[in-house]
């Protein structure tokens, strides 16, 4: 009886992952949890941007490499195993071109993602820090809100990204902020640690110290500002496709500008055999002028099969 | 949207079709026939260049092929409803108006208005075959050209569906704490003059994300959500500690050869002063030296003047120029003869003094005499025996390398 309920109850919210919260009076809970994997045959740097991310999401659940290519909807399942609303599966193709899938795990929408130029934490030797499970202020540059392919990543994002509140290993103070910045038809991601620094005029510092950290409701504002110091991990993501279901359904969204990164390779290597095939040729052309003014050497001369030529007209 | 069309005839023929429905409108489903006939010569003669003879047979022609085929509905209605967007000619519309108009007249089954539209689109599909055949070679050029252009998706009603059953409420009625998304005022891209230009572009970023964290600062201290870290509230942090060591090692090695640089860039500029500084010493020297040949130069030529009648100067001064000595030596002379008062150069340089001699006669000086011959101070016979000479303990000097090897050695 109880699980009719629990199945009617559910059904009545028309969003799935959003809660009534009795505790907070009418305000809907933000229930998120995100699996995060990735595919087999990912490099170091694939593994420690997932890493990095998953340290930085403790409403992430981390699993083992998956082994599928082409049965991507079998993520639904494993999602599903692990009570996980959200996928972020990391499927790297030919041991170096890494694609980012971010997913919505019922019923869609799942967006793939090209991603270049990753630097993880570590090997950015930046001098930000913060904890392990704050909630991040997410920043999303304004361009987000402009077409409609962004204002579904960008949803994406606030799920996977930012830490619902109340999530359970969470850390009560904010002290980094992730931005997402649209620039050339692609996604920037950066993460800072938000410093808070003294303003020039210095008050009375005593009371300051008590009275100003984290609690001060209001006034807090005027003493210090806050400043920014990168993190990392840095990375950039092309949108290639936005699929209506979870890993399947219709294709509601195409990247026309995107351009695989093997046909890329592909060109510069015809580039490159194009340039040798240009020399071949003007060579052959040059001997064949020279051929046809009769200057060539004795070496490259070439007998007719006429039997006319002079020298053995005349042996 | 737009359906992707096999390139065959047929398919040209209908996605031409298309331009003639686009703006057909509604209303004017059965224009009078005269109308129609005038409107139709006008935009045969913009639209193509054909003769009047040739339209009136072509539409003839129309009429009989309309009969014969019933085919592609489905294909042209498609088409019709798919492609919105293509532009074109304005009076395509009223061509086919035209013929639908003929066709009614021609044909006196009763068919419905409904019917009809769906066969409008059959005889549209003659006009083109018609046109086609007639020679619109460049026309038909620019559609194979558009068929195999592979179309972009991008269909945004199934976007915003697909965003709004998944959407959290970010609005301004519920808490910021509840999503802690803000959204920019300016597009960051507009604030970025080139993409490869790493500095501004970071700039960029980092201003969005800065101003962002003033409002969600500001909003959060409004709701009362803690927001700073207490300085005594410690907790395992995203990166570790042997990472922000390895960073600070880094910070401080980076410090340290730019202050080492630094250094080096002094010692060499030094090196450069400290080479002015011989050249002008050299100088000096020798101005100096002028100036006490002058000096002597002047004395002997007053003595020369008054000679004999010198007062204090007897003959064995004059001849041994006594005064000379005397006026040298007031003066900063070079002649070393040290009394008691005067500064004497360093041991070094007295020894050597002796060794050597200094000033007078240098012939025969470190020739033996009998003295010297005699004496045995500096042997010892033990040196003798181990072979390692009157020196110190090196038995075997390498040869002295070339400039550059030494210097490289140096270093």
């Amino acid at each position: 009886m109880a699980s009719v309920y629990k199945a009617l109850s559910k059904s009545k919210g028309d969003q799935p992952d959003v809660e009534k919260d009795g505790a907070n009076g009418g305000v809907k809970r933000n229930k998120q949890r995100v699996l995060i994997l990735s595919s087999r045959g990912v490099t170091y740097r694939h593994r420690h941007l997932l890493n990095d991310l998953a340290a930085m999401l403790p409403h992430g659940r981390k699993d083992v490499k998956f082994d599928s290519k082409s049965k991507m909807y079998q993520l639904n399942e494993l999602a599903e195993l692990y009570n996980c609303n959200n996928v972020m599966f990391f499927e790297a193709r030919k041991g170096k071109d890494l694609y980012m899938w971010f997913s919505k795990v019922p019923n869609g929408p799942t967006v793939k993602m090209h991603a270049q130029n990753l630097h993880t934490m570590e090997e950015l030797h930046f001098t930000g820090n913060c904890l392990k499970g704050t909630r991040p202020v997410l920043s999303f540059d304004a361009a987000f809100e402009q077409e409609a392919h962004l204002k579904v990543i960008k949803e994406l994002f606030l799920h996977m990204f930012g830490v619902p509140q109340g999530a359970r290993k969470s850390k009560p103070f904010i002290d980094h902020i992730m931005g997402f910045s649209f620039a050339d038809g692609k996604i920037w991601v950066r993460n800072y640690e938000v410093r808070e620094v003294e303003k020039a005029k210095g008050e009375g510092k005593g009371d300051e110290e008590s009275t100003n950290k984290g609690k001060k409701p209001k006034m807090g504002d005027k003493d210090t500002d806050v400043s920014l110091v990168e993190i990392g991990p840095r990375f950039v993501l092309t949108p290639i496709v936005i699929q209506e279901g979870s890993f399947g359904g219709p294709i509601i969204y195409e990247n026309k500008r995107f351009v695989s990164p093997n046909q890329v390779r592909s060109e510069l290597r015809k580039a490159k055999a194009g340039r040798h095939n240009v020399r071949a040729e003007q060579k052959r052309e040059g001997l064949g002028k020279r051929a046809s003014l009769g200057l060539l050497k004795n070496g490259e001369k070439k007998k007719d099969g006429t039997g006319l030529d002079t020298r053995e007209l005349f042996a | 949207m737009a359906k992707k069309t096999a390139p065959s005839a047929g398919a040209r023929i209908a996605s031409k079709e298309k331009k003639a429905t686009v703006k057909k409108s509604p209303k004017t489903q059965k224009p009078v026939e005269l109308a129609a006939e005038k409107l139709f010569e006008e935009t045969e003669d913009e639209w193509e260049d054909e003769s009047d003879e040739e339209a009136t047979k072509l539409k003839s022609k129309k009429v009989k092929a309309k009969k014969a085929k019933k085919v592609a509905v489905g294909l042209a209605e498609d088409d019709e409803s798919s492609d919105e967007s293509e532009g074109g000619h304005g009076f395509d519309l009223d061509l086919a108006r035209l013929d639908e108009s003929d066709s009614d007249s021609e044909m006196e089954d009763a068919e419905d208005k409904e019917e009809s539209e769906s066969e409008e689109d059959e005889e549209e599909e003659e006009i083109d075959i018609d046109d086609l055949s007639i020679g619109n070679s460049s026309d038909e050029e620019e559609i194979a050209a558009t068929t195999r252009v592979r179309e972009t998706i991008n269909n945004k009603d199934a976007l915003l569906a697909a965003l709004k059953r998944i959407q959290l409420d970010t609005s301004s009625s519920v808490p910021f704490a509840y999503h802690q998304s803000v959204i920019s005022a300016t597009p960051t891209a507009d604030a970025i003059t080139s993409i490869d230009d790493d500095l501004a572009r970071e700039l960029a970023f980092m201003n969005q994300s800065l101003e962002a964290a003033r409002r969600a600062r500001t909003l959060l201290r409004k709701e009362g959500v803690p927001f700073t870290r207490p300085t005594d509230y410690f907790a395992e942090t995203v990166r570790s500690d042997e990472t922000m060591d390895k960073v600070k090692a880094k910070l401080i090695e980076e410090a340290s050869a730019k202050k080492a640089s630094a250094e080096a860039r002094k010692q060499r500029d030094l090196k450069k002063f400290g080479k002015q500084v011989q050249v002008a010493k050299q100088q000096e020297r020798a101005k100096q030296k002028r100036e006490t040949l002058d000096k002597i130069n002047e004395l002997k030529k007053k003595r020369k003047e008054g000679a004999s009648s010198a007062l204090g100067a007897t003959e064995a001064d004059d001849i041994f120029d006594v005064a000379v000595e005397n006026e040298l030596k007031s003066g900063n002379s070079k002649k070393r003869s040290f009394s008691a008062g005067e500064h004497a150069p360093n041991a070094k340089r007295q020894k050597k003094d002796s060794k050597y001699g200094f000033g007078g006669k240098k012939k025969h000086l470190k020739s033996n005499d009998a003295n010297s011959s005699a004496d045995i101070g500096g042997f010892s016979a033990k040196r003798m025996k181990t072979g390692g000479g009157a020196g110190p303990k090196k038995a075997f000097k390498a040869p002295r390398l070339g400039k550059a090897r030494r210097k490289a050695g140096k270093k």
